[in-house]
């Protein structure tokens, strides 16, 4: 009687599979168990985080860490994702040309233009010019409704702007019903006596007037050169519920192109690509370009930077001499950022256009004998490298009820997306390609400005849901759910993820829909286009039809829309595509650990 | 530097001998309570008044207010006349679009208590309780007494900011909006600073009580 242990070490998560061979018997299956990696894959960092989770596994099965008589750990690919973000555009104004916010509570309905008049000079106003008045937050409510009261019967006032949040109340007593923003914070920042036009959009709906670059036009009588200068304002100001927008004579809103860089890829085909021509463009030229040796980006340059980036924290691993590392795959993903615009009165934001981009580094070789030996004196137990990663993925898959050969895998995990297949005379080939679960969080955390990396974590993995009141809360499927004790205080009213142990508050006031929006399109983005690109270079003559059974396995398969979404894209190739479940139970997890094991069998017949 | 038990007594002499001339010119009568068993021997009588009603706006939020509120204590615990604290909430009630309405709490004292009461009454189930020293709590109808919604336990560091804002989440409760999180000072000093105080207005307060009227409305200027 033995005890065997695969062990697979991913980029981030490290998975053990323990079972009993007994002498002359057939393999049993004890225990598997699971544990974040340490330190990067591939490097002796990895010890803790294999003994912790062999610790687990041993623990589970009722054995003690001596009993084992083999440890066998995977040749991990030399390959490791890393993302990176830049924006591409970024707006600037110059001379305060534009407020356009959300205060949640402005007053009044419609569009108004009229001179920018501050209200401690209303009584040089003169008769007969239409004014918007600014007031900042010394005047409280009861004296700006006052003295405006007052004033109204001699000047022509179309719309006011407040620094304090109290345009309802200002609103309440006013004889006559005008627009009234509020909350706009730098209201110093104003010119007295220029052309302004503001509007405050209906309930539930947004700005039109002032999105539009013929209605800034039409309110403040530009010319046609001067419409085509508001573009970038209006477009800044699509979706708002209220927004400001001044004539002044220098005032401009500029949207830079920020000088992004090229990419150079030096393969069968090699190209060159400017950043800035968006991903569809470099996701064509990568596809074109045949076998890839090596991509860089022109120096200096913020695209520049972030490869060489990657590149450098890669030959901190490898410390062999001349070690040879190359950037073998790109995934580039468009997407949008938020990014406060310079020179804002209200603190305003901007969606830029910004490009994620994850990258796939492969070195000669890890050093896994390195950690096979540390292993073995540490535990006293022998430790074999035994076999490639995808070809134990492939094996381990192939213990989920109802596959059959030829056998397809889809490894999705945090780093990199990896495709198999094994055909019916056991010839296997695989690919590694660059995004994963890693690229989603990134883009996630970007697209929302969250500004927290493991925020957009969770937000990936859990379901989303609003808590209507202490009793009940809405699914993002529109289903209530209600509780018998009531919700803690501090999710009411809030978007909160549905975790494993109670509710996790997002703190931002983003709405459901948008987060669910996000969450989905930045899923597709990656996994969808990452499956398709995989599966083409493995698939018999590069056509998805020549398939008919894929598996996925890894981490991101367990994910609870992924695995849907490949389905529904895999159903016009008629393709059975579902999440693998290793040996009958463990779910997507556990392939490599369990094909490690498989394959010790298949070595000593 | 050398303690001997001769510098002490040396010292504690001279500082005593020091704060007993200080006291002299300073001793002016000090309010005392030695023969009284009130604060205030008055009881405002609320009879007459009318009794406050169930509401039925759901933009509504109550204000519940303590027994001596704008009557036998018009300032806060730090000095804010009440009639501007009240004013605030209502605004900060109205800013979001709701409706304020103030109510006198006559049976209890108890801040959370209070606040539950004016939330029972409320149309759409929300209410607000102040006592008057300032201390102040939101609360919905259907939870329990002290598992409150939001509780500002820090009198003397509330400002009438803070009490607009209270107003303006209270009304977000209503409209089930995400409410903003109420910055607020934090003294570790502020207890014991303030403890007698809060006691004697607390006590004010209480002895004002008239269960048997409950709760009346109030719509004092």
């Amino acid at each position: 009687m033995s005890y065997i242990a695969g062990v697979d070490i991913g980029n981030s998560t490290t998975e053990v599979c323990l079972a009993e061979i007994p002498a002359g018997g057939s393999l049993r299956f004890l225990a598997s168990a699971s544990c974040p990696t340490t330190g990067t894959k591939g490097t002796a960092a990895n010890v803790h985080g294999i003994q912790s989770a062999l610790k687990q596994a041993v623990g589970k099965a009722g054995i003690s860490m001596n009993d084992l008589a083999l440890i066998r750990i995977n040749e991990a690919a030399p390959v490791i994702g890393d993302t990176a973000m830049e924006t591409l555009t970024e707006t600037i104004i110059t001379d305060s040309s534009m407020i356009g916010h959300n205060p949640s509570t402005p007053a009044g309905a419609g569009q108004a233009v009229g001179e920018i008049l501050h209200i401690q000079n209303l009584s040089n106003a003169a008769a007969g010019t239409p004014y918007i008045i600014a007031v900042p937050k010394e005047y409280s409510y009861e004296e700006t409704a006052a003295l405006i009261n007052d004033a109204a019967d001699r000047l022509k006032i179309t719309g006011i702007i407040l620094q304090a949040d109290e345009a309802v109340l200002v609103e309440n007593r006013l004889r006559q019903k005008i627009p009234i923003i509020d909350e706009v914070s730098r209201i110093e920042k104003i010119p007295d006596e220029v052309l302004a036009a503001i509007e405050v959009a209906l309930p539930g709906q947004s700005v039109r007037m002032l999105s539009n670059p013929y209605g800034i036009a039409t309110l403040l009588g530009l010319s046609p050169e001067e419409t085509r200068a508001v573009t970038p304002i209006a477009k800044s100001l699509i979706g708002k519920r209220s927004a400001v927008v001044l004539k002044t004579p220098g005032g401009n809103i500029h949207e830079n192109v920020l000088p992004a860089g090229e990419i150079y890829l030096q393969a069968d085909q090699s190209s060159t690509i400017n950043l800035d021509e968006g991903a569809d463009k470099i996701m064509q030229a990568v596809t074109n370009a045949g076998e890839i040796y090596d991509i860089s980006g022109q120096p200096n340059t913020n695209v520049g930077n972030m490869l060489s980036r990657i590149k450098k924290g890669m030959s901190e691993l490898d410390q062999s001499q001349n070690a040879d590392i190359r950037i073998t795959d790109i995934l580039a993903v468009d997407t949008l950022a938020p990014v406060l615009i310079s020179g804002a009165l209200a603190g305003e934001t901007c969606l830029e256009k910004a490009v994620g981009i994850a990258a796939m580094v492969k070195t000669q070789k890890l050093p896994m004998q390195e950690i096979a030996r540390i292993l073995q004196e540490e535990l006293n137990t022998e430790v074999t490298v035994a076999g490639v990663e995808a070809v134990m993925a492939s094996l381990g898959a192939f213990t989920t009820p109802g596959t059959k050969l030829p056998l397809v895998i889809l490894d999705m995990g945090g780093g990199s997306t990896d495709a198999a297949v094994i055909t019916d005379g056991g010839h296997v080939s695989i690919t590694h390609q660059a995004g994963a679960g890693e690229l989603v969080s990134m883009l996630i955390e970007t697209e929302l400005g969250l500004g927290d990396r493991h925020m957009a974590e969770q937000i990936k993995k859990y379901p989303l849901a609003k808590v209507e009141s202490l009793f009940h809360l809405r699914m993002e499927n529109g289903q209530m759910s209600f509780v018998d004790e009531s919700i803690d205080p501090r999710f009411y009213g809030r978007v909160v993820l549905l975790a494993e142990n109670g509710l996790i508050r997002i703190e931002q006031d983003i709405p459901m829909e948008k987060i669910a929006q996000v969450r989905r399109e930045a899923k597709r983005k990656v996994f969808v286009t990452n499956a398709v690109r995989a599966l083409k270079t493995v698939a018999p003559g590069h056509d998805l039809k020549n398939l008919s059974n894929v598996v996925l396995v890894g981490g991101s398969a367990e994910d609870f829309e992924i695995p849907e979404m490949l389905m529904e894209e895999f159903t016009n190739y008629r393709i059975v595509c579902g999440r693998g479940n290793i040996r009958g139970s463990e779910g997507p997890r556990n392939a490599v650990a369990t094909g490690l094991v498989l394959s010790y069998l298949g070595e000593r017949r | 530097m050398q303690i001997n038990e001769e510098l002490v007594t040396q010292i504690t002499h001279a500082i005593l001998a020091q704060m007993g001339q200080d006291a002299e010119p300073s001793s002016k009568p000090v309010p005392s309570m030695a023969g009284h068993s009130r604060i205030n021997d008055e009881k405002t009588s609320y009879a007459g008044y009318p009794k406050a009603k169930q509401g039925t706006d759901p933009k509504e939020v109550v204000i519940g207010v303590g027994a001596a509120f704008q009557r036998e204590i018009k300032k806060t615990i730090c000095g804010i006349p009440l009639d501007d604290v009240l004013k605030n909430i209502k605004a900060g009630i109205e800013e979001e679009g709701m409706v304020a309405r103030v109510v006198k709490v006559l049976d209890t004292s108890d801040v959370c208590f209070m606040a539950l009461e004016a939330a029972k009454l409320s149309g759409s189930g929300f209410g607000i309780g102040i006592q008057s020293k300032g201390t102040t709590v939101i609360h919905q109808k259907d939870l329990y007494p002290l598992s409150n919604l939001e509780l500002f336990p820090q009198a003397p560091l509330m400002t009438l900011e803070t009490y607009r804002k209270i107003g303006q989440n209270a009304a977000k409760y209503v409209k089930g909006e995400q409410v903003v999180p109420i910055p607020c000072e934090n003294d570790p000093m502020c207890r014991p600073k303030f403890q007698v105080k809060a006691a004697l207005m607390h006590i004010a307060e209480t002895e004002q009580l008239d269960p048997e009227l409950g709760i009346i409305e109030w719509e004092e200027e």
